[in-house]
């Protein structure tokens, strides 16, 4: 049996002084006008499950106005009748406090990947962009992804990103006459062995995730032949030798051009690209697909049903589709959904299922 | 800040340089001073002095002596054959606490970095390299840090040693001992794992 969370309790969190929220397994829906403060629940309960937030990088951001730190607790149901307590505490300039049962965790990395018991799948509307949006968007999807199940991805994903940024600088030193090219086949080197390490990662995971992602699009879209397709800048059997190639280009530009940093990969429905071709609707169904072959490959890798927190994901689906996400998230181990409009659910299975009102910041 | 009086304020600055020591640190230490003993200001001055004038780079291993070689360096039941490269000075005194290293040490100055400017020629690897012909030796053990940079330093001095006939070692990285395997960082874990070996 997987973990759910029971209760949240958010401090100074964005528009929140002091809410708690109690959650139900299975389906539960957040409900409120625009602006009251159903994102930010949503961005809160993957904040406290993984140590940071999907919708900014610039952690200040997410405390309450005026307030020096924000604090978010969770009770989470582990595997029937356990429980545990699980808190991050972040004040700028501070180490984030995360916390299991009061014990301080190892590293954010451990705790994000797994560490606190719980992985969370999120879908904000800004998440179009990982179909819509530059190569940057895809990789961070993949990279999370695979971070949030092995901290030693997020390892080598991070030094390699610190290895490429010193051989972009020897690369200039270079060009500018600064240095000598003696010590750039031993960046390039380390930059091999990093980014090894991530492109092993990711093309272990870009086949099954491809195919679950077909089964995504076919349920939510119909039988459309749909693919991921990773694209290489640099083959992974030719890694170095690409490099090499490559240096009087990089040399000239002071950059480095080939390796999973400058990777991509295509987003297919049909054999045509979605990024460059797809409408609004198609992207928009695209990435809810993409969310779901994610959930489904942290199952299969953890044997545990992630938690589902999807934002206003209902608002522009036609009603067939709303039916068939119901019955989704219903069948979930839980799914946190937000919606401006209760309509959006069948009333059969609204009477049944825990609501949750938001205003002004608060939870009534 | 300019509250208090001159000599008072000079030793804020002065001791607000020094590493970890914010403006906060540097002013409780400063009043601690003032309101201390004038012999143990002296001595705290007067220790200063001393190790700028007494101490410098040992002219073989550039660790750190009073003498013109080191007390390392110059003893002789050390195993001349051996080296290990270290980033810093502070760097030998853990390893001298195993009691498992018998040969000579060579402190490098840092590790290679281009991001802050720091080449092969801001490092003593020329001074290794020619230590290697000069001394016969048979292996250098480098023990730079275990990450990008010292990684870095470490794949770049065995590229300039590979011509030479010497082997050329790093240190394993794996589990802290005596602890429980539950409690090893993942990451520790992981690279223990990749570096498993036959029992």
């Amino acid at each position: 049996m997987s973990a759910y969370l029971r209760a949240l309790r958010l401090v100074n969190f964005r528009n929140y002084v002091d809410a708690t929220v109690l959650l139900a397994p299975g389906l539960n829906v957040v409900v409120g006008a625009n602006a009251q403060g159903k994102t930010n629940l949503l961005e809160a309960i993957s904040f406290a499950a993984t140590g940071s937030t999907p919708r900014t990088p610039n952690d200040p951001e997410i405390i309450l106005w005026g307030a020096d730190f924000t604090r978010a607790e969770m009770r989470v149901s582990m595997n029937g009748d356990e429980e545990r307590k699980i808190a991050v505490g972040y004040a700028p300039g501070q180490k984030k406090r995360l916390t299991i049962d009061g014990v301080p965790a190892s590293s954010l990395a451990a705790y994000a990947a797994g560490g606190a018991g719980v992985r969370v799948v999120t879908f904000f509307p800004d998440d179009l962009r990982v179909v819509k949006g530059a190569p940057s968007d895809r990789r961070e999807f993949l990279d999370s992804l695979l971070a949030s199940l092995k901290p030693t991805y997020a390892r080598a994903a991070a030094e390699y990103a610190r290895a490429v940024q010193q051989r972009n600088q020897l690369l200039r030193r270079i060009r500018d006459g600064l240095s000598s090219e003696k010590t750039l086949s031993t960046w390039d080197r380390k930059v091999v062995d990093l980014g090894t390490e991530v492109l092993r990662g990711r093309t272990a995971a870009i086949g099954p995730l491809g195919s679950l992602f077909e089964d995504a699009v076919s349920a939510l879209y119909g039988p459309e032949k749909a693919a991921l397709g990773y694209g290489y800048s640099a083959p992974l059997d030719g890694y170095a030798e690409a490099l090499r190639e490559a240096r009087g280009v990089d040399v000239e530009r002071g950059t480095t051009s080939v390796g999973p940093h400058r990777d991509d990969f295509a987003v297919l429905f049909g054999g045509v690209s979605m990024t460059t071709y797809g409408s609004q609707g198609q992207q928009r169904l695209a990435t809810l697909a993409l969310k779901f072959a994610a959930r489904e490959y942290l199952r299969g890798e953890t044997g545990q049903d992630p938690i589902l927190l999807f934002d206003d994901v209902m608002s522009e689906l036609d009603e067939e589709r709303r039916g068939y996400l119901t019955e989704y998230f219903l069948a979930s181990t839980q799914a946190v959904i937000s919606t401006t409009n209760l309509e959006y659910f069948d009333p059969e299975v609204i009477e049944r299922t825990p609501i949750v009102r938001i205003s002004g910041g608060s939870v009534l | 800040m300019a509250s208090y009086a001159r000599p008072v304020e000079r030793l804020i600055t002065e001791l607000s340089k020094l590493p970890s020591i914010g403006p906060k640190s540097a002013q409780r230490i400063a009043f601690h001073v003032v309101r201390g003993k004038p012999d143990d200001a002296r001595a705290l001055a007067e220790a200063l002095r001393e190790v700028k004038e007494r101490i410098h780079p040992c002219k073989r291993c550039f660790n750190l002596t009073e003498a013109e070689e080191c007390d390392i360096c110059t003893d002789p039941r050390r195993d001349p054959s051996v080296i290990c490269a270290v980033e810093d000075p502070y760097d030998i005194g853990p390893i001298e606490r195993t009691g498992e290293y018998r040969g000579l040490y060579h402190v490098l100055g840092g590790a290679l970095s281009p991001l802050d400017g720091v080449e092969p020629e801001d490092l003593r690897i020329a001074e290794l390299v020619e230590r290697v012909g000069r001394e016969e030796t048979k292996e250098i053990v480098v023990a730079t840090n275990p990450n990008t940079t010292g990684e870095a330093t470490a794949l770049f001095i065995a590229q300039e040693l590979q011509d030479r006939p010497v082997r050329v070692t790093a240190l394993a990285s794996g589990l802290p001992v005596g602890g429980d395997l539950e409690y090893a960082d993942e990451v520790t874990l992981g690279r223990a794992f990749a570096g498993r070996r036959e029992i």
